[in-house]
């Protein structure tokens, strides 16, 4: 690197010099936190809609299947609530981070979330950050009102359902990342966003018993210590090692990979020239 | 924005700092490979000094975008180099965002469901700053662009103006120093456009910004640039100070108005001599421009008309502005020479007497 230019001086106030060390990404993770919070708190209406619609849609699995096979929901009814539950935190995980993406080109923002001395790639994983505190906050509102709704119970150790929640939710993330870079390059590909959803569905309540190669796939070994951890009531420390080995490696398998694939999109979309068009 | 500059003192009095703040080198974008490919960009170099205020001009598809976001890092360029602040932009990305911002889709690159306040917070975290510098700077800006009585207003509320000066705080919320800015005054109504004129140079000459920016708005970039860089088809055509620039088109051309007919073979000398042409009749007048190489071969005009005994009523100097001078150096239209637009210029009365 040649440096024939002038050192940056601090002039008259309005600059500063940033400080990217763990206090100012702590700073900017609070704005944020902040900015989702603001924004939730004066769209009550768009906020309350998203639980609703959530709630609705539980609604309609439960008293739809209690109305065509009883049996059959009554011996499957943890799990409903246990994969309902994971489904709603992945799909929030998912999706904030995608439609984030997408939202962001679409306000002319993304490149300044791009111009960020704390590199964008971070500023992103502290989106990401707010988006799980948030679907955790919204899943455990949603938990309370299914366990009402049907009159179970469940453990709630969260010393154990915390830790396995975040590290099932992990590989949701991962594909976040995934379809947040798609989108960063290619624009319009929200029909495909919509897509992962139904797959996550089928992942969630994949027969990992049966076929154990399954539990390497995203969600479906998270969604199978879950189940144990809340129905079966099993602690985190009494959990095989093994398959606590098989949740993290995938959790962060995944979640490398899809970080990955959004540094590589974005590159991508820079060499082309598209990053921030839609 | 409360203070007003008188239009002639604009960009008078302000002397850069002299220190290259951004240098670009050979910068080349290239889209596409074999027979598709497409040169954007092609081996740009220029280099901006600390606290001045240049304009990257060009027709549409000239490669002005691309040259700011391949600077940018918003964009891979294919070859070229870009230092801003000293740092090599494209190998330390991170370090030059300390330093620079941009304004890149006018008040689009904010958020409308937050407040001007709201807003100011967010993009001062983004840039790294510390709350309680943050704080401050926003009260600032805040004051600075007149914004106090819609500070907690959301931005949806707000007129286009004033979007855009929130656009532009937060912007330099972040702590920059060196600025970006693509068709900052594009869409405000005149008076708004003013007030963001005279806060740009105000940055610039009181806060030691550099601003680099492009407009299709010639009257802008006039008033606020000390230079400009032209761009054609991705190369860099002109890089001058404005007055440079204007000034070099300045010397060429008058427009001569006289009582009384003058004599064909006069008029056909004048034609020969000193490229008379744009002969125009009006009543007893007539009036021609002529194209000199040099001032004082104007008193040469003067002898052959007092010599055919004709009346010299006046000559205007015909006084191009940066968009004639951008018409002729990009060869999209008609420039001054030519009897294009422009605005003449008294400098000399019926005596003859001529003050350029």
């Amino acid at each position: 690197m040649s440096s024939n230019t002038a050192p940056a001086t601090p002039t008259a106030g309005l600059t500063h010099d940033a400080d990217t060390s763990i206090r100012g990404y702590a700073e900017l993770l609070r704005a944020v936190i902040v900015k989702r919070f603001l924004l939730m708190v004066r769209y009550p209406v768009n906020t309350i809609t998203q639980y609703v619609t959530l709630l609705l849609l539980f609604l309609v699995m439960f008293y739809g299947g209690s109305a065509i096979a009883p049996a059959a929901i009554t011996e499957t009814l943890d799990g409903i609530i246990v994969g309902f539950l994971l489904w709603s935190l992945s799909i929030a995980s998912y999706a904030g981070l995608s439609w984030n993406v997408t939202r962001e080109a679409q306000w002319g923002t993304l490149e300044q979330l791009f111009m960020s001395p704390f590199g964008f790639g971070r500023v992103m994983a502290a989106k990401t950050v707010a988006n799980v505190l948030e679907s955790f906050v919204s899943g455990t509102i949603i938990l309370g009102l299914m366990l009402l709704i049907t009159g179970r119970t469940m453990s709630l150790d969260p010393l154990t359902v915390i830790p396995i929640g975040l590290l099932a939710v992990a590989p949701a993330i991962g594909i976040g990342f995934v379809f947040g870079g798609l989108a960063i390059r290619f624009k319009r590909i929200e029909n495909a966003f919509q897509l992962v959803q139904f797959v996550f569905i089928g992942l969630i309540a994949a027969p990992v018993d049966q076929y154990p190669l399954l539990k390497w796939l995203p969600l479906t070994q998270g969604s199978r210590l879950l189940h144990t951890a809340m129905a079966d009531g099993v602690a985190l420390w009494n959990l095989p090692t093994g398959e606590l080995g098989v949740l993290l490696v995938t959790a962060v398998g995944y979640l490398v990979a899809g970080y990955a694939t959004f540094g590589y999109c974005q590159r991508w979309a820079r060499r082309e020239g598209v990053m921030g068009h839609y | 924005m409360q203070q007003p500059i008188a239009d002639s003192d604009v960009t008078a009095g302000h002397e850069p700092s002299g220190e290259t703040v951004l240098q670009v080198s050979d910068l080349r974008k290239t889209y596409g490979s074999g027979d598709d490919a497409i040169t954007a960009v092609d081996d740009v170099s220029f280099d901006v000094d600390r606290g001045s205020v240049v304009g990257v001009l060009g027709p549409n598809g000239a490669g002005k975008t691309t040259t700011i976001k391949s600077i940018l890092g918003l964009v891979i360029p294919t070859a070229g180099t870009v230092e801003i602040a000293g740092v090599d932009a494209h190998a330390e990305p991170r370090a030059v965002y300390r330093h620079v911002g941009a304004m890149l889709e006018g008040a689009r690159n904010i958020y409308w469901k937050l407040t001007v306040r709201e807003n100011l917070a967010y993009f001062a975290a983004l840039g790294g700053q510390p709350r309680d510098v943050a704080r401050e700077r926003s009260d600032r800006l805040i004051d600075q662009f007149g914004l106090r009585d819609k500070a907690d207003e959301t931005v949806n509320d707000l007129s286009r103006g004033q979007k855009q000066k929130v656009s532009l705080a937060c912007t330099l919320s972040r702590g920059t120093d060196v600025v970006f800015l693509d068709e900052p005054t594009l869409g405000l109504d005149v008076e708004a456009s003013m007030e963001l004129r005279r806060e740009l140079r105000r940055l610039a000459e009181e806060d030691d910004v550099t601003i680099v920016l492009s407009s299709h708005d010639m009257d802008v970039v006039e008033e606020i640039c000390d230079r400009v860089v032209i761009l054609s088809e991705g190369r860099v055509i002109a890089d001058d100070p404005v007055t440079d620039l204007v000034g070099l088109f300045q010397t060429q051309a008058y427009r001569v108005t006289i009582t009384g007919e003058l004599p064909d073979d006069d008029r056909n000398r004048l034609d020969a001599r000193f490229n008379a042409d744009s002969w125009e009749h009006h009543g007893a007048q007539t009036t021609f421009d002529i194209t000199l190489t040099d001032g004082d071969v104007l008193y040469d005009v003067i002898d052959v008309l007092r010599a055919a005994g004709v009346e010299l009523d006046d000559v205007d100097r015909i006084d191009p502005d940066l968009e004639d001078v951008f018409l002729e150096v990009t060869g999209t239209g008609p420039g001054p020479e030519t009897g294009g637009p422009g605005q003449p210029q008294h400098v000399a009365s019926e005596d003859g007497e001529v003050s350029r």
